[in-house]
């Protein structure tokens, strides 16, 4: 892992280690530069359908290492409307650029703001690491 | 809590990630899986393998006993030699696959760690009546692995010139850095490479300065991980996975590390040899297979042809140097719903279940990569 990786502004982190960022209309959700170390070398990434329906803690994509497949999940609910179709054929930018051009998903969400809470600041999410 | 390898805090430094692995706490990789197995592909790479077990065998009837636990012959093993085997159950099952190395007075079996309970129970129950020493010193040695195409040159430098290193499947006394060791020509990679035997002591000197003196050869520690991902390449057996107490050599596709002309009776000698002869039908049938997509298929998916499950993954993963997902499946045979085993089961497309959808794979040759090591000769 680099140790430049630049943290955007305003996520959000799940115990799961997606990130969430809300945006004007959509969220972006991704894994955590945490998560993604923890994986190693991604192989795979299996994205969810354009127009699914997922609730708060549900498993939404896969992610495959080297090693094992992993699932992921909604840090909230909502509605898949966008996804990162470069990581199909390229899927080592997760291990590379996990906020910027890594990120799985963007969702549309009614409940952002009550499916956010207990959901944690990146700093204090790291702090909850260590 | 898990056992710690005389290497871990060298491991640490290194910034190894550690997992669980047989009641150890092991390097699974120190930069990226895939860096590290093509490092091993490409140069020279350092495993510390010292979780497996060495069992030391000797007395009397040593030959006598080890020729009643494994299809191998024992018999023609000559002083410094070494063979691949497994120790099998009464049904032909096997209890785990090890090496046997003849040493001057003893042997040595080098066996996975996983299993050295099992198979120290199984050789002790088989003892009786043999006038035989089994000593358990897995806690007084360290394992280090040296493998790529490197490792020879790389051992010459560290002390054991070239003409004085073992062959394949041999093994040799030396001192390596003025350090006493067994340097064993074999490994779990299919390349070229070393096993050096040391006790614990010496081995995180000898750690640091294999992987000082390797620099020019570009060496790089190695974690489980790779060490995975390159034994599968090669198509070895991981017990646990491919390999079980229910799998008898033959239907692992390891008849080859079966005398065929052994004379002396040993456990599952019936079943073995009667698969081997026809005389008994095998249950399942060890295939290779590679993904037409581009979704690895894992350990315990599912195998499909014509709609009628046929068999399940047994090991499987992306090849680093094939950029390809494969893996090793055992196809059920003889039943109603198995494949034809009498056409010939390479290049027939199977599908496997992945997540609920079927995926195609390609049932194709072993080894997956061609192994860089010469043939295995008794």
């Amino acid at each position: 892992m680099n140790d430049e990786i630049k943290i955007p502004e305003g996520i959000l982190c799940s115990n799961t280690h997606e990130w969430i960022l809300e945006g004007k209309d959509t969220c972006t959700i991704g894994l955590t530069d945490y998560a993604v170390e923890q994986l190693g070398d991604v192989v795979f990434v299996e994205l969810p359908e354009i127009g699914s329906e997922f609730n708060k803690n549900e498993p939404f994509a896969t992610i495959e290492s080297v090693k094992a497949a992993s699932e992921i999940y909604m840090p909230v609910s909502g509605k898949i409307v966008e996804i990162n179709e470069e990581l199909i054929n390229a899927p080592e930018i997760i291990n590379n650029d996990p906020y910027e051009k890594g990120w799985l998903v963007k969702i549309t969400s009614e409940t952002v703001q009550e499916d956010s809470v207990g959901l944690l600041e990146y700093e204090d999410y790291k702090e909850e690491l260590d | 809590m898990d056992k710690k390898t005389f290497l871990l805090e060298e491991q640490i430094k290194l910034g190894a990630k550690l997992v669980p692995f047989a009641g150890w706490l092991m390097p699974v990789s120190y930069t990226s899986i895939i860096e590290e197995h093509n490092a091993v592909r490409k140069n020279v790479g350092l495993f510390d393998v010292s979780h497996m077990g060495e069992v030391f065998v000797s007395g009397k009837d040593a030959l006598c006993f080890l020729q009643k636990l494994v299809p191998q012959d024992v018999s023609k093993l000559a002083v410094n030699k070494a063979v691949y085997c497994q120790l099998t159950n009464k049904k032909g099952g096997v209890i785990d696959d090890l090496i046997i190395y003849k040493l001057e007075d003893k042997y040595l079996l080098i066996v996975n760690a996983s299993r050295i309970d099992e198979d120290l129970n199984w050789m002790v129950r088989n003892s009786l009546g043999f006038d035989v020493n089994i000593v358990n010193d897995s806690h007084n040695y360290s394992l280090l692995a040296i493998q790529g195409p490197m490792a020879s040159d790389l051992v010459d430098k560290l002390g054991i010139k070239k003409e004085n290193q073992p062959s394949y499947f041999s093994i040799k006394r030396g001192e390596i850095l003025n350090i006493n060791v067994l340097a064993a020509r074999t490994g779990y990679t299919g390349e070229d490479g070393f096993e050096i035997l040391v006790k614990n002591a010496y081995s995180a000197f000898l750690w640091d300065k294999i992987l000082e003196e390797g620099k020019e050869f570009n060496i790089m520690p190695i974690g489980l991980g790779a060490r995975d991902t390159l034994r599968l390449e090669a198509a070895l057996h991981l017990y646990g996975n491919d390999l079980n107490e229910d799998i008898t050599p033959v239907e692992a596709g390891l008849s080859w590390s079966v005398a065929k002309n052994k004379t002396a009776d040993y456990n599952g000698k019936e079943v073995i040899m009667g698969q081997i002869n026809g005389n008994i039908s095998k249950h399942k049938k060890l295939v290779g297979f590679e993904m037409l997509d581009k979704i690895p298929a894992r350990h315990g998916y599912e195998i499909y042809f014509e709609n009628r499950k046929i068999g399940v993954v047994t090991s499987g993963g992306p090849s680093p140097v094939l950029k390809k997902n494969i893996g090793l499946a055992y196809l059920d045979v003889n039943n109603e719903t198995s494949l034809n085993t009498s056409i010939k089961t390479i290049d027939t497309i199977v599908q496997i279940m992945i997540r609920n959808k079927l995926y195609d794979a390609k049932i194709v040759k072993r080894p997956f990569v061609e192994k860089k090591c010469k043939k295995e000769n008794v």
